[in-house]
């Protein structure tokens, strides 16, 4: 994978976390989708600037037949199968088929009721009461109900679960109440709007509490959950098979499908050569790759047979350097600036991308709501504004070699990489770029654990970045909010280790705030706010990359992290 | 006899020396290469676990006490037989392995086997034949030899799997899927191997008792078969022995890119990811496999060599 976690991102315009708001049905989704042409696997930039996807990609347009297998080919073998006990992308495919949420986020990415059939949040933000329904069974046969919802939230926040995302997700929660049977009340220690979003997340999905009761240390290997699929083998290596459950009548009312899935079974194969996965795919080994590699895009498209999807992921897009803005020479922000203004996104994500990614000059996910596109330009290539900035800097005198100076010093920095955060040709696109406007990269390219160690000690200049993907804005909190720095007892992910007092007021407040005006208002500024402090230098959006074969019909993708989900696809045999 | 047994228990002792000395460095490569392992252990870099989680993992594998201790810590769960338990895959080290050993033993044994046979039967045949036979050989030798494996496995896919379409790409279960991974290791260690011996047969054939038995009418055939390839038998059990080590390093490649399960694979995945436990686990395997083979090898050697016989 190379990068950081995915997740994803929601709240949205016309959202409703709000004080005291009962949730209860869906609406037709799309209606504030703008469609686009379905097979057309490019999203469309609308006047508002948000991208936007074909409401049909996230909502049964009609039924399918039941019956069949699907082979599925992926990249990583799936170790750890528990999903509050894990982190990796993996989980989110895997979470849709075995496990149900609380929560489901509709195509605009409003929270909508799923296991939970509505929720009251109290005026102070800090207490909800969901409501929640009363027919829903795991497959070991255990109930769903408000005591199965506390010792999940318990579950994920133990740290012998040793959770590496869900726990930190809930660091709001303070505990849980058993109101009755079916009505459950989560008590925050303050308030926390994004709770409704995470919630919708596959890593806090729902485990069997007769498995967390009796053996929670199997859910490593063999969790049971409540999903329309139930995993009936994991062989190391090679890879999982699940099988329908006929009983399932649960999913979210939003996606428009009742009742089990329609495909028997489920093959998922563990092939890691990007080769092999296109290979596999084109002979009809496979219907299905969930990581369709990017360089076999052009050949995917141009097949009759297959299908390509391009889909961007929400929250942090791809930045190739995170500064480290407590130090020199990135504590100055003209700098920072400059070399931001001096990179030639296109040239270098053309290059990489096979023309696959779009570049990016911002700091959120074009998909993401409250995305403010008011800004994509302001970081544009631009050459002679960079220099004009190392001019303003005091950077005027040149070695021979073409690097400022001033008083003795070179202006240049060190850039920590690893061989999978930023490849090669990055890294050195990065160099010569920067060389144009006298600043020298010097590349430091470090094995993958060291480099983590440098982040988290905050022993840099520069640093590779990745991305960071969640289902709500507050990723922007995440990823720069000052408490978010690492220190030797927490990880953060605020890797250029930004502190700004401005920024912080923003995105605390969003945190706070159930009003979509209040947070359009906020997020914008906030996005503005990065704009300013380049905390980094964003290159492109994430996608997910799928591909399958058109026999295949009805797949969904899931509207928190983008990912396919398989409870409407079934395979279309006739001629 | 009494001198067979006491070379063999001289060897065990030696053998635990050596894996000792396996465990030691490897503890403390993997420590000076850097890493904290609690950040391995709550999932690496895509990874925000909470402060409690990260102060419990560090008490949980002794990660807060000095680094001599956390080795005599390793030491003392290692002569017990522990292993530890995988960072990465929350399972004993010793179940992991035990779930990957079968395929990659299969497939070693397959690959070892062919190219054993494929190499004793070209050397056997082209050895001090006419300059033509020989060019052709020993260039395909080198060829072979010099190709790296995942090279090797790629061209063998590109025309075998997705052209001819006679063997799987990916993939167990059946002999079939086999096929490819055995030739991709087997390729470059038979290059080596075949010349190695060529070079001992035309010595042999040189020499005076060949040509005894030549007079005494024996075929050519029987000649190399009976004579010539007996004595070059030692030299190559000792070089086949040595090749166990290139058979796991090219394991890890074919694993990989054929999508197969192995211990290969495995290893590789736990290096990636700081895995300690499991990639001090495989080091172990490797040194003791090391030493039973070397003591096998030795063993046939002196049964092969009268002029070890000591009664």
């Amino acid at each position: 994978m190379g990068m950081w976690r995915p997740f994803f991102l929601a709240l949205v315009p016309a959202a409703a976390v709000s004080v005291g708001l009962v949730v209860a049905g869906c609406g037709r989704a799309g209606a504030s989708y703008e469609s686009a042409e379905s097979s057309s696997p490019a999203p469309t930039l609308n006047e508002t600037g948000f991208f936007r996807y074909h409401a049909a990609d996230y909502v049964q347009q009609s039924a399918g037949r039941p019956g069949g297998t699907l082979h599925i080919s992926t990249t990583t073998d799936t170790t750890i199968l528990d999903p509050h006990s894990a982190s990796a992308t993996y989980i989110e495919w895997f979470g849709r088929l075995v496990f149900d949420n609380l929560i489901y986020l509709d195509s605009s990415g409003v929270p909508r009721p799923w296991l939970a059939k509505s929720w009251k949040v109290s005026a102070d933000g800090t207490t909800y009461i969901f409501h929640l329904r009363d027919d829903v069974t795991f497959s070991d046969g255990s109930r769903f109900d408000a005591e199965a919802v506390r010792l999940n939230l318990a579950h994920m926040r133990d740290p012998a679960t040793r959770s590496p995302l869900a726990a930190r997700y809930i660091a709001p929660y303070l505990r849980g109440r058993v109101v009755d049977a079916y009505t459950f009340e989560a008590k925050l220690s303050r308030p926390y709007a994004p709770f409704l979003n995470v919630l919708a997340q596959s890593f806090l999905a729902m485990l069997s509490p007769k498995q967390i009761r009796e053996n929670p240390h199997s859910a490593i290997r063999a969790p049971i959950g409540s999903g329309p699929f139930v995993l009936q083998s994991y062989v190391p290596q090679q890879g999982l098979r699940f099988v329908r459950r006929s009983d399932y009548r649960w999913s979210p009312p939003c996606i428009n499908h009742s009742g089990p899935a329609y495909l028997d079974e489920i093959d998922v194969d563990f092939i890691p050569e990007a080769l092999m996965r296109y290979s596999g795919l084109a002979s009809g080994q496979y219907d299905f790759t969930l990581e369709a590699p990017p360089q076999d895009a052009a050949a995917i498209r141009d097949d009759p047979d297959l299908v390509l999807d391009r889909r961007i992921r929400q929250g942090i897009p791809y930045r190739a350097i995170a500064f480290n803005t407590g130090a020199p020479p990135f504590d100055d922000v003209r700098i920072r600036r400059a070399v931001a203004l001096a990179v030639d996104r296109e040239g270098i994500v053309q290059a990489v991308g096979f023309g696959e990614y779009q570049p990016k000059a911002d700091f959120l996910a074009a998909s993401t709501p409250y995305y403010d596109p008011s800004f994509r330009n302001v970081l544009r290539y631009d050459p002679a504004a960079a220099n004009r900035l190392l001019d303003e800097a005091g950077w005027t005198e040149r070695y021979a070699a073409g690097y400022r100076r001033k008083g003795g010093r070179r202006l240049g920095a060190e850039f920590l990489t690893s061989a999978v955060s930023t490849t090669p040709q990055v890294a050195s696109a990065l160099q010569s770029d920067l060389k144009k406007v006298g600043f020298e990269l010097r590349i430091v390219q470090l094995p993958q654990t060291q480099l983590t160690d440098r982040r988290i000690a905050g022993n840099y200049q520069a640093i590779s970045a990745g991305v960071w993907h969640t289902n709500t804005p507050d990723a922007l909190y995440i990823v720069h909010y000052s408490g978010e720095i690492s220190t030797p007892s927490q990880i953060g992910q605020n890797t250029s280790r930004l502190r700004d007092p401005v920024f912080d007021g923003l995105v605390s407040r969003a945190r706070e705030s159930g009003d979509p005006a209040l947070l359009r208002d906020l997020y914008s500024k906030a996005q503005r706010r990065l704009t300013e402090l380049v905390p980094s230098v964003p290159l492109y959006d994430n996608y997910t990359l799928t591909a399958y074969r058109k026999r295949v019909r009805g797949v969904l993708f899931d509207t928190s992290h983008n990912t396919p989900i398989f409870i409407g696809a079934w395979i279309d045999d006739r001629p | 006899m009494k001198n067979v047994l006491h070379r063999i228990l001289w060897r065990l002792l030696a053998g635990v020396g050596v894996i000792w000395g396996a465990a030691t460095l490897t503890f403390v490569a993997l420590n000076i290469t850097g890493g904290d392992p609690a950040i391995a252990i709550l999932g690496g870099d895509q990874a925000m676990p909470t402060p409690a989680s990260l102060a419990r993992v560090r008490a949980d594998y002794h990660l807060d006490k000095p680094i001599y201790q956390q080795y005599f810590y390793y030491l003392e769960r290692l002569s017990r037989g522990d292993l530890g338990e995988s960072y990465r895959l929350r399972i004993p080290v010793a179940q992991a392995i035990a779930q990957q050993i079968g395929p990659t033993v299969r497939l070693a044994l397959c690959a070892g086997c062919l190219a054993l046979v494929a190499s004793i039967s070209i050397a056997i045949f082209t050895a001090r034949r006419s300059r033509w036979v020989r060019g052709v050989s020993s260039a395909a030798e080198l060829v072979g030899s010099s190709i790296p494996n995942f090279v090797v496995g790629i061209l063998l896919l590109l025309l075998f799997s997705f052209r001819l379409r006679w063997f799987p790409a990916t993939g167990e279960g059946s002999w079939k899927a086999l096929v490819l991974p055995t030739l991709t290791i087997a390729i470059p260690t038979l290059g080596v191997i075949t010349q190695v011996l060529r070079h001992e047969l035309e010595e042999i054939l040189e020499q005076p008792f060949i040509a005894t038995a030549r007079a005494r009418g024996l075929s050519e055939t029987a000649v190399r078969l009976h004579h010539a390839l007996r004595h070059s038998l030692g030299p190559l059990v000792t070089l086949a022995g040595s090749y166990f080590g290139i058979l796991l390093g090219g394991a890890v490649i074919t694993e990989t890119l054929f999508a197969r399960q192995g211990v290969g694979r495995l290893v590789a995945d736990a290096t990636m990811n700081k895995d300690v436990p499991m990639v001090l686990g495989v080091t172990l395997l490797a040194a003791a496999s090391y030493v039973a083979i070397n003591l096998i090898v030795d063993l046939i050697n002196t049964a092969l060599d009268p002029r070890t016989h000591v009664s």
